[in-house]
This record gives C-alpha cells, structure tokens and sequence, in this order.
C-alpha cells in the first residue's frame, strides 16, 4: 500500500526533468499564494464592510421601503431552493458550495436588528429545498415542476410589483447588489426573447430582414459597452419622444435599454450557433408536413436550436450579469461603486480599497459560479455531451 | 371594387408576393423609425469640425505620438488610439501564453500543475473584469513608495510609482534603423517564400555550392545579417538605458530612465491577461479534449516524451479548432480594454470621453468610436483568417 503511494507519489509528481520543474513551480506558486492570503486575512480588518452592509447590498433605499426587499428575498430563494432537485440530487461538492457562501454571506451581512428576517429567510431556504426535495421522489412531481415554471416566468413582473406597488422608491434610490441583479434581470428577460427573434430575422430567407438584422447585431457588437452607455448618458435623451415624458427619464431606465440591447445582439449570435446546428432534414419534415412558419419555427426549430445552446446562453448571461458593474459610466452606484467610494471618501476606512473589494468580487463570484454549476447540470441532463 | 379586393386576394396567396409584403412593410417601418433618428439628429451638429481644435487636456502616457495639450483634438485622439493598439497587443500575446500553458496544465496528471490551472479559471472567470483591474491597480499601488524603491542592481526599480525596466534609447538614426529592420523582414519573408516554393516545385533540395539550404534557414540568416550589419553601418543607433532614482537638490526623489511600467498600465494589461487568459485556457482545453486519444497513445508507442507529445502532436491539431473562437476572444478583448477608462489608462475610449465631456457633440465622436473599434476587430479578423487558413492547410 505505502510503496503503491510512493510509486504513485514519483511518478506524478516527478516523473520526469519536465514533471519536477513543474511541480517545484506549481508549488512555490501555492506557498507564494497562501503566504499572501494568509497574511491578508490576518491583517485586514473588515470593519469597512460590516459598518456598511446596507449600502452594498441596497444602495441608499429607505429604510420604510425595506420590507419590499425582504420579501423579494424570500420568494426567490423560495424559488431558487425549490429548483435546486428539478435537474436531480445535487452533487456533495454542490451542496457545500451552497451551504458555505450562504454560512459566509450571513456571516458578513447579518446584524443584530435583523437577525429574525436572516432566520426566517433561512428557514425558507431550508424548507423549500427539502420539501422540493420529498416532492420530487413522489408521483405528482411533474405539478410541482410545472407550477415551479410558472412562476419562474412570473418572476420579474412579480419583482417589479413589489418594488412598485404603493408608492415604492424611484428607481434612483435603488443601488447596490440590487441594482445589479435587477439590471441583469431586466437585460436578460427582456434581451432573450429579443435575441431569438434577431436571430431567426438573421437566419431569415427574406433578404431585407436579414440585411438589418445582420446590421443590428454587428454594430451592437461592434462597439464595447460602456460606448453605448456613455452613449445613454449624453445622446439617448436627446432622441427619446418628448410627450410621453420619458425625456427626463431616470438614468437606471437608460441603463436597461443599453443592457437589453447589448444582451439581444449576443444571445441572438449564440442562438444562431444552435440554428445553424439543426440538420436541414428537420426544417424540411416540417415543410412537407405543411406546417405553417409558426408551428415550425416553435415546435421544431427553436426547441432543438435552444437545447444545443444552453450552455452558451447560460455563460453569456454571465456575462451579462457581470457586465452590469460597467454602470458606473452612468454615475450608478451599483455594488463595486459602492465598494469603490466607501474606502476613497469616508476617512474612517482609508487605505480599505483591498477588504471591500474582496467582498464585491466574493459576492460577483458567487452569483456567477452557481450559474455555471447550474449550466454544466442542464448540459448533463439535457446529455448534450454525451450524444 | 369587388374585383380589385379578389384580385388582390389572388396575389397575396403567392408566397413570393407574401414575403415582398412582409419585407416591404417591415422596411417602411425601420426606414420610420430612421428617419425619426435623423429628424432629431439634424438638431445636432454631426461633424467633426471640432476634432481640428486645440485639445487642452495632458495625457499621461504618450508612445510614439509626441502630444502635447497644445495639439488638435485629432493628435490626442490618435494618440488614445496607439495606446489602445499598444495595450492590446502585449496583452494578446501573454493572454494567449498563460491561456495555452494554462489549458495544458488543465489536463496535466501533475495533481499540483492541474489544480493550478482549475482554480485560476474558477475564480478569475466568475469575477468581472473591472472589478480585477481594479484589484491590480490597488496591489500596483501598495508597492512600496519611491523613497524605499526596491532596486535590483540599477536594472529593476520597483516602486509604486511604477516599475522601471531597462530599455534601449535611440539616436538620430534610430527610426532609420527601425525602418531598414522592417525593409529586412520583408526581404528574408520574400526570399524564404521563393526558396520553398521552388523547393515544392521541384521536389528536391535546393543546393548552393554544394550545401543543402532551407527556405527558412536563409531567411533567418539573411534577416541577422541585415539588421547587425546595419547595426555598425548606422554607427549603433540604440543604446541600453538604465532606470535610476536620484534625489534632486530638494530633497523629492525622482525616477530616470528605462522602460517606465505604470501602475495604470500594469492594471489594466495583467487584468486583461488574466481574464482573457481564463476563456482562453477553456478554449485550449476543449480543443485538446476533442482531439482522439489515439493521437497521443500513437505519439507514445512511438516513444515520444511528453513534452514532446504535446508540442508536436497534439497542439498543432488543436490549434485547429483554437483559432476561430481564439479570434472571438481577441475581439473582446479589444473591445474589453476600453474599461481601462476605470483607472484612468488614457487609451482611446478615455480620451474621447475627455473630449465629449470638453467639447460635447457626443454623437459624432461615437461614431468615430465605433468606426475605430469596427476597424481593429477588422483587422484582428483579417490576421487570424490569415493564420487559420495556414493551420488549416493540411497535409503542409
């Protein structure tokens, strides 16, 4: 057994002049690493980020208005952790991932005045998931999945009314973690459905759809994004119609239109990726089945075009999602602003930038992990790799 | 009336009258739509008139343009322009190193080497990449300041006003020399091509008083030859140039000399290798992944190392199906620099920022904008084309 391990120990990790050089870099680069992480954590002090929880997470929203975010909160963890078995059982890696950021996130961000809306939050999380969890071995699984769908498609209008309903805050006062995740929800629930139909006008046999929407999509894609939102913010109120008044328009809408435009032009490119991957034989059966253009396009096309692409469309969502800290050309404070400000303005937590700046990139990089994780599940369940 | 409605009935049954229909309708509607864009923008003034005005405003990091704030608006902008160039290149070549050796290591058995390359791509592909430029910026910044300078024998200078590297400082005849290096590039590149082309046409070994040459072999050569020739002949136009740090008769220190490596610059070119460098590690991965196994099992029953394996077998098939979405990820990547305006690196989004805040007429310096994007995306295209259709040439 030992022998086995040291026969195995050289020849991984010395096999050859090559293999040790590798592993005497690879290891002084980990012991470079962790000497420097380690000396980080124990001299940083994170005072910075626990004296200002309330703007990184929701930017300057009043504190009456508070309770629209909670239960914002609690219905989409509800949703959230319902899902987690639609794709089967997660994996123990999963399942640690999860438990640990949402040990640290509440670590960071719980005080003591709120402690009972964290608990209860955290009841939900835990409620749904196992509830989910006996219902998805039952037989009336496929009701609880199809309502789940439901209200997954219902979930930004269902948003937007609790941010709005009675007199909610203007859309200036939203900031913070909010503000990026709803940019990001308005970008990509608006800019898919957009996306498809740009890329079935760009796969179009009809000559000037396809011309402009080709033409749409490159110059969207042409320019980088912050172009087009410092485009927003000095040319867009010059051209919006002046009797809706939506001239003076808040600069959080200017941000979605951008947003939305930019997510329509990319998804649309990936959609016809998976267009172009359908076998002619299909399109062709549809035709002789004298099915209209409708039918073909909904129950033919686009549900085998989508399929392929998920993966692709969840990394661009991404994308997205992670292009939603640019806003700062249109002088929002999302949540990397807000970690950028604090440190530079506030004299108290001077020379701070670095802790600050780990918890922004710490909360990015979870959101956006758990959509990767997400998207290699649906890449495994759809078997896309293993046909 | 009756007859007309049937008529029309009758034509619109057409699939072919159908689609004119759809598209002529669709066309009037964008064609509206347009010509509102343009009602509200004859209000604006859409030339660029004042680009030829003085610009007013320093830029901190000027290559090749000398510029001044004195000089027109264009000379600023193009000024932005090289620096966009500058930026994007040094970071394609290392974002495409770290990527390759990165993808490797992915597959590597070296449990260490591979763990490595996942966390690297794990955490750096999840984060935005402002948020590391930003990152890079502050760990540039907290070098030590320039009155402890770490110095490494007058070769290095390391402080956080930048990092000095050695550099080289050309006299008069040094543009010469850099337009002679280009003239024997192309010279060896053309003599080379001649030499191979007849070698291919003949099938045999070129020989020159009875030794066997090589296309490329002469090329090399006829290019060393050249350039240190020219070297002596232009009476050595370049000179090494040493940083140093000296303190003038006021007491503050000051930094002379060499390559001067900024913290700006330094942010923004490690933030976008590393980023880049993730989607290309993934890319590098993929390719390798989808090459069959029966490639590196032929390659090791014929006892080739692995190293060996690698280099000569299985990366140039991969390289294959590396290109097209390598292509893809050097246009972000252009277009991704532009977010150095975050920390104040002049290249050419920032400056026409300036220049829309000084002077506003926003609209037509997007254009311009956009038109400069379009045109170095263009340009990229048009290398990687050229280089894809060499590495897909098989059987050369």
């Amino acid at each position: 057994m030992t022998k086995n391990f040291i026969k195995w120990f050289f020849s991984t990790f010395f096999g050859s002049i090559f293999n040790s050089i590798v592993t005497i870099l690879s290891a002084l680069i980990f012991i470079f690493l962790i000497n420097n992480i380690a000396g980080f954590i124990s001299t940083s002090e994170w005072e910075v980020v626990t004296a200002n929880r309330r703007l990184l997470l929701i930017g300057r929203m009043p504190e009456e208005h508070e309770w629209r975010i909670w239960s914002i909160l609690w219905f989409t963890s509800f949703l959230i952790f319902s899902s987690i078995n639609s794709w089967g059982p997660p994996s123990k890696k999963d399942l640690l991932l999860i438990s640990s950021s949402i040990i640290i996130i509440c670590l960071i961000f719980t005080t003591s005045s709120k402690i009972l809306y964290v608990v209860i939050s955290l009841l939900i999380c835990s409620a749904s998931y196992f509830t989910s969890h006996f219902i998805s071995k039952s037989s009336n699984k496929i009701y609880f999945q199809n309502s789940l769908k439901i209200l997954w498609l219902l979930l930004l209008p269902i948003i937007f009314t609790l941010l709005i309903i009675g007199g909610g805050p203007k859309p200036n006062l939203w900031g913070g973690f909010l503000l990026n995740i709803i940019l990001a929800g308005i970008a990509i629930g608006f800019g898919f459905p957009l996306g498809i139909l740009f890329a079935l006008g760009r796969a179009s046999s009809l000559p000037a759809i396809k011309t402009i929407c080709t033409i749409y999509i490159e110059t969207i894609r042409g320019a980088p994004l912050v172009g087009w939102l410092l485009l927003a913010w000095f040319v867009l109120p010059k051209f919006l119609p002046s009797f809706w008044g939506i001239n003076e328009v808040s600069v959080v809408v200017r941000a979605m239109i951008v947003l939305t435009m930019f997510t329509s032009a990319y998804t649309a490119e990936v959609i016809r990726g998976g267009l172009q991957s359908i076998p002619k034989g299909q399109i062709e059966a549809a035709d002789s089945l004298n099915l209209n253009y409708r039918t073909k396009i909904l129950q033919i096309v686009l549900p085998q075009a989508i399929r392929v692409v998920v993966p692709a469309l969840i990394s661009t969502f991404i994308g997205v999602f992670k292009d939603t800290s640019l806003v700062f050309i249109l002088a929002l404070t999302d949540l990397l602003q807000v970690g950028r400000i604090i440190p530079e303005q506030d004299p108290e937590f001077f020379g701070k930038a670095l802790e600050a700046l780990c918890v922004v990139a710490f909360l990015f990089w979870i959101v956006s992990i758990s959509l990767s994780n997400l998207s290699s599940k649906v890449e495994k369940s759809l078997g896309i790799g293993s046909r | 009336m009756n007859v007309f409605i049937n008529k029309l009935y009758i034509w619109s049954r057409s699939q072919k009258n159908r689609d004119l229909l759809i598209q002529f309708i669709f066309v009037i509607f964008v064609g509206l739509f347009f010509y509102y864009l343009a009602s509200k923008a004859r209000l604006l003034d859409m030339t660029l008139s004042h680009f030829s005005s003085r610009a007013g405003f320093g830029i901190s990091h000027t290559f090749i343009i000398d510029y001044t704030s004195n000089d027109s608006r264009w000379v600023s902008y193009f000024t932005g322009v090289i620096n966009t160039i500058r930026v994007c290149i040094v970071a394609i070549l290392f974002a495409s190193l770290l990527g390759t050796i990165m993808g490797v290591a992915r597959l590597s058995k070296n449990i260490l080497f591979s763990t490595i390359s996942y966390l690297y791509v794990e955490i750096l592909r999840n984060t935005p990449l402002l948020i590391q430029i930003i990152f890079w910026q502050i760990i540039f910044l907290k070098l030590p300041r320039i009155s402890e300078a770490l110095t490494f024998g007058n070769t290095v200078v390391i402080s956080n006003r930048g990092i000095l590297l050695p550099s080289v400082t050309g006299s008069n005849n040094g543009n010469i020399w850099i337009i002679l290096i280009i003239i024997s590039i192309i010279l060896a590149l053309i003599v080379s091509y001649i030499v191979n082309k007849r070698e291919d046409v003949e099938g045999k070994n070129i020989k020159l008083f009875n030794l066997k040459i090589n296309g490329n072999l002469i090329g090399i050569l006829l290019f060393f030859t050249l350039t240190i020739s020219t070297y002596f002949i232009l009476q050595q136009p370049y000179n090494l140039d040493l940083p140093s740090i000296y303190q003038n008769n006021k007491g503050t220190f000051l930094q002379s000399g060499g390559f001067e490596f900024t913290p700006e610059f330094g942010g923004i070119l490690f933030a976008l290798v590393m980023y880049t460098g993730t989607f290309i590690t993934e890319i590098v991965r993929g390719s390798i992944q989808s090459l069959s196994k029966g490639q590196t099992e032929a390659a090791q029953a014929l006892g080739l190392s692995n190293y060996q394996t690698m280099t000569l077998i299985v990366l140039p098939q991969a390289l294959r199906s590396i290109i097209p979405p390598l292509t893809n990820q050097y246009l972000n990547l252009t277009k991704n620099s532009s977010l150095s305006v975050v920390i104040a690196y002049p290249e050419l989004f920032m400056v026409s920022r300036t220049i829309m805040n000084n002077a506003g007429h926003a609209l037509p310096v997007f254009f311009l904008i956009l038109i400069t994007y379009l045109s170095l995306s263009l340009a990229i295209s048009m290398f990687m084309n050229i280089i894809n259709r060499r590495v897909t040439r098989i059987g050369t």
